[in-house]
């Protein structure tokens, strides 16, 4: 019985829940990604790494159609699959897609309301309304993002209140409290400070039982302390794509080698 | 383009050079002290073996040179891939090197006795034995230095050809000690100086591993059909 749960495990963690088929993206006639290709299996956390305007953001904001609030810009050639829905198709909503592709930036940014209000205000629109069933889901988030402790006795002071790392870390909580399948993080913790830094990364790890990560990344030791998977991408296209300890032991490309051991030109 | 291409830092790169330096010139000491070690016993020159004894301290303040050298670059570069590969197998190799440095030492401690006594013409057994062990340490330090992967996997066939050697030299002094007589502790000797190059011999066979983990990061300890592998791949490959 226990083989058959495991295997059954086994199984589900080897789905695949993004699949990036043939993508080029342009802003305007620019071309930012090149016939990517690529895909994401169930609660493994996946790091893009590569130099600005490689196009790791780019692709990041593809699969929640983040890009489409950019004019002019789009996918060109080729398809991306969430748990087997073409994003793209018609029957697929936008707002819904992003409320199952739940997103953290690079600086947090809490609304102007207070800590609860920040948490709830997904679940409100997706109409949740009874109070003591918000109360559950604002906890659980909380809980979650490990923040519950830091901040259950102020619920109804202002989010701006906190720190910079404690409101990291309620952006998290507030992205999933909708309860999302995959999280996508653009350098989530470029604007904090080590502890704080070490407090999200370790949100990150607790998380991938739950959720399938993508996390952006300029830096390289936090790819390598939180992903299982790393994708090296330069000049729009995807170089490398393997396991983590395979890429920052032995690289396969020397152009990969070459960025992460700092030595590009 | 790597490893030759320069680092963004130009420290990282000195650091880097600094290390590979320091094994080499610590390589390059431990094969001297190994050599007069053995020409101190077949000479029987006793100042030749109190040089051996003195100079492996230099040894050991290489390995502590590269085991800090190393640390330093972990702590302020992070490297990683080959670059993370070369600081941990330099500091291997480093250990490995230290040890043939002690077998060394031993050496010469026993020649500096042997020489206080007449000459045992058993002594010559010695030299093709400390010849082969040589050639290995030579070429494992080579493997490490060029990353040179096939020659790195090769040393374990080579090492069965002193084990073969150093078995014969046994079999020869121990049937001499059974058959009595004053030189027995000599004797005895010679069997712990073929068992130190017979040691070096699978001290140099860890520092070819440490060179195709450093090459290829390919681990082949305890590994004789992957070693095999490489070994026939590159040979192949010519």
């Amino acid at each position: 019985m226990n083989d058959m749960v495991q295997t059954q495990t086994k199984a589900e963690k080897s789905r695949a829940v993004i699949e990036v088929d043939g993508v080029d993206f342009c802003y305007g006639t620019a071309r930012a990604l090149k016939d990517i290709d690529l895909t994401v299996r169930a609660q493994e956390i996946l790091a893009f790494i590569g130099p600005s305007g490689c196009g790791k953001s780019t692709l990041l904001r593809c699969f929640n159609r983040m890009n489409d609030l950019v004019h002019g810009a789009k996918v060109t050639k080729g398809t991306i699959h969430v748990n087997g829905a073409e994003i793209h198709s018609p029957e697929v909503d936008p707002v819904e897609l992003r409320r199952r592709v739940g997103m953290v930036f690079q600086k947090s940014n809490p609304f102007p309301r207070s800590i609860y209000e920040n948490v709830a205000y997904g679940p409100r629109l997706s109409g949740v309304i009874e109070e003591r069933e918000m109360d559950g889901i604002v906890e659980k988030a909380l809980r979650e993002s490990a923040l519950w402790d830091e901040v259950k006795d102020r619920l109804h002071e202002s989010a701006f209140g906190l720190s910079g790392g404690q409101q990291q870390r309620l952006c998290i909580a507030r992205a999933i409290a909708v309860k999302p399948e995959i999280l996508l993080m653009d350098e989530p913790c470029s604007a904090l400070d080590p502890i704080a830094t070490a407090k999200v990364e370790e949100l990150i790890l607790e998380l991938r039982r739950e959720f399938t990560i993508v996390i952006v990344t300029h830096n390289m030791q936090q790819a390598t302390r939180v992903s299982d998977k790393t994708a090296f991408f330069y000049l729009g296209e995807l170089v490398e794509f393997g396991s983590t300890s395979a890429i920052f032991s032995n690289p396969k490309k020397p152009e990969t080698e070459d960025y992460i051991s700092g030595r590009f030109g | 383009m790597h490893p030759d291409s320069p680092h963004i830092i130009r420290e990282f790169d000195e650091a880097i050079s600094f290390l590979r330096r320091e094994v080499i010139a610590m390589a390059g000491q431990t094969r001297l002290n190994l050599e007069r070690a053995i020409q101190a016993l077949l000479e029987r020159d006793i100042d030749r073996c109190k040089i051996v004894i003195a100079d492996d301290s230099e040894v050991d303040d290489l390995q502590r040179s590269i085991d800090s050298t190393g640390m330093d670059i972990l702590v302020r570069f992070h490297p990683v891939a080959s670059d993370l590969r070369l600081v941990i197998s330099s500091m291997k190799v480093a250990a490995n090197l230290e040890r043939i440095s002690d077998h060394a030492v031993n050496i010469a401690k026993r020649a500096k006795k042997m020489a206080k006594r007449s000459e045992l013409s058993y002594v010559k057994l010695i030299e093709p034995v400390y010849a082969v062990a040589d050639k290995i340490l030579r070429d494992a330090v080579a493997a490490y230095t060029d990353r040179n992967i096939s020659l790195g996997a090769s040393l374990k066939e080579r090492d069965k050809e002193l084990d073969r050697l150093h078995k014969n030299v046994i079999a020869t002094l121990s049937a001499q000690l059974e058959e009595g007589g004053e030189r027995g502790e000599d004797l005895l000797h010679l069997i712990f100086v073929a068992r130190s190059l017979e040691r070096t011999g699978d001290l140099s066979v860890n520092i070819g591993e440490d060179a195709v983990f450093l090459g290829s990061a390919q681990d082949i300890r305890y590994d004789r059909k992957l070693a095999a592998e490489i070994d026939d791949e590159d040979g192949a490959d010519g």
